[in-house]
């Protein structure tokens, strides 16, 4: 079933065009990872998705279909139906990814007192629930102040509260960039576990085609604003049409030919 | 406890505390009437009964002294309220809502802030006339701007943060948003701004009384003190240095409170200001 559906996007600044003519399909349980070079125009299309652009930023045509619903004729009040409970996002800095001043515990409540009616009890033990599930220890975490956690701990907690509520699309906008190879494993080995659980789709942007190869199903390769090729992971990665795909997988390093140069593109 | 120009924890609450009290209970230690004329009392020197002499009017110098820090600091405690509950509010909505509405309000407050403090507060008071609440309006609108100015920027910088957008992304309606995640950390600013703050508007209230535009005799006020005193200044000059001296200390308790308050808040002295 199509989580979102995305249709003839453009989005502008004054007279530049960001982004043209953007068309994605994302599934229940697909994994679509959105690669492409900075600038290309990736993130302004994730952000698109929730409501996010910053005022300057129009769309100039286009249609985004989450269900049933046009997202763009939303109005700011019924974005916070969507928001956080059936669309969340992941970013890359997860220092800063509360509030320094709350409680990780303030936080999930918060989030829960938005999205639902339980009681406060309820609450507790939900965001402990939570917690728990991403290996945390819930009781000293929920009680802390995000400065009094490691970077992995907040990293946890922060995918713990995106997908708490189970949406059904997770947009994660270069979670691994700021971090080492072996922390963004577990990262991605979280997100994926937490997919597995909740069935939902995920919109993976990355510059790194590591990740693609190991976590996608499918993939879309954006260049300069648009979608130069898009469909399953193995077509693109073995038989790659555009000449930009193929420049991007002759990039990757590897292990086995030291001796060739790396290529540029 | 006074450690170089820095001030410790318990020198503060110290401070505080002595400072609060004796303007509390100045009325009741007051040896004498305040405004009671006694002119056969004139110009008494520093003596067992008079702590701090007479004034030309025979008038107990010790008991006006402690009258006045009640003028003084409670008027000057009246504008920082009223510039705060009129500032941080403005303020806020300018950096938050943006756009329009905060070009217009900050092309007001921008206007009021080409004109030096003093200017503006003199001519003020000079067009509404003398008097206390005069002053404190004069200088009201003086101050205000101060606050309205660092809740804007505040609450623009931490528009930027990840914490922020991630709230809204997880759906935490706007009022929220303002009142959860930035109110607090706007207040702790603005907190520290006021109390350095607190010694300059004093300042003001008794200069303004000084030149006449503030407190009104017989209500004693440390610059009108100065004022009335300054054609004894020969005969008595105690009749100028206390309220001097008075007005100086004051000044400084708040400064050194601010200071303290400042580093306090400090995310990057995690220490507490030591």
């Amino acid at each position: 079933m199509s989580v979102l559906t995305i249709s003839s996007l453009t989005i502008k600044h004054r007279e530049e065009t960001l982004v043209q003519n953007i068309r994605l399909s994302v599934n229940e349980g697909d994994w679509l990872a959105l690669v492409g070079e900075s600038g290309s125009g990736k993130s302004v299309t994730a952000s698109s998705i929730g409501g996010l652009l910053p005022r300057e930023l129009i769309i100039s045509s286009g249609r985004i279909h989450f269900g049933e619903a046009n997202l763009l004729d939303l109005k700011e009040k019924e974005w916070q139906n969507y928001r956080g409970k059936v669309i969340s996002y992941i970013f890359q800095d997860y220092q800063g990814a509360f509030t320094p001043f709350m409680t990780i515990g303030a936080h999930f409540d918060e989030m829960l007192k938005t999205h639902t009616n339980n009681s406060k009890q309820q609450r507790k033990e939900r965001a402990l629930e939570t917690l728990k599930n991403v290996n945390l220890p819930e009781e000293r975490v929920y009680k802390s102040y995000p400065f009094q956690l490691s970077g992995g701990q907040l990293q946890r907690a922060a995918i713990a509260m995106a997908m708490m509520l189970k949406p059904k699309l997770l947009i994660a906008d270069e979670p691994t960039t700021a971090l080492d190879s072996i922390t963004a494993t577990h990262v991605l080995q979280l997100i994926s576990n937490l997919q597995q659980q909740t069935n939902c789709a995920v919109l993976f942007i990355t510059h790194d085609l590591r990740h693609v190869r190991k976590y996608a199903n499918k993939m879309a390769v954006m260049l300069k604003g648009e979608i130069v090729e898009s469909g399953s992971k193995t077509s693109i990665l073995q038989q790659p049409q555009h000449a930009y795909t193929k420049a991007l997988i002759a990039a990757i390093p590897s292990l086995r030919s030291t001796k060739n140069r790396l290529v540029t593109i | 406890m006074i450690n170089g120009f820095r001030i410790t924890k318990p020198g503060i609450l110290l401070l505080i505390g002595l400072f609060f009290i004796t303007i509390i209970i100045a009325p009741y230690i007051a040896p004498f009437d305040p405004t009671d004329v006694k002119m056969g009392d004139r110009l008494k020197p520093i003596s067992l009964e008079h702590f701090f002499g007479t004034d030309h009017l025979g008038r107990d110098v010790f008991s006006r002294i402690l009258a006045g820090a009640q003028t003084t600091v409670g008027t000057s405690f009246l504008v920082l309220a009223i510039s705060l509950l009129i500032g941080v509010p403005i303020g806020l909505v300018s950096g938050f809502v943006g756009g329009r509405l905060d070009r217009f309000l900050m092309r007001f407050v921008d206007a009021f802030m080409a004109f030096p403090d003093y200017i503006v507060a003199i001519i003020l008071s000079g067009l509404l006339g003398p008097g206390i609440f005069n002053l404190v309006f004069a200088i009201v609108m003086v101050k205000w701007i101060g606050y309205a100015r660092l809740a804007r920027s505040t609450v623009l910088t931490e528009k930027q943060r990840d914490y922020i957008l991630i709230a809204k992304v997880n759906g935490v309606g706007p009022m929220n948003i303002l009142r959860r995640h930035m109110i607090p950390h706007v207040l702790g600013n603005v907190m520290v701004l006021a109390t350095l703050d607190a010694g300059k508007i004093i300042l003001m209230i008794a200069s303004l009384s000084y030149i006449g535009l503030g407190a009104q005799p017989p209500i004693p006020e440390w610059g009108a003190m100065l004022n009335e005193a300054k054609a004894f200044f020969y005969n008595a000059p105690h009749l100028m240095l206390i309220p001097g001296l008075s007005i100086m200390v004051i000044v400084l308790i708040f400064n050194l409170v601010g200071d303290y308050l400042r580093d306090h808040y400090d995310v990057k002295n995690q220490n507490g200001g030591k």
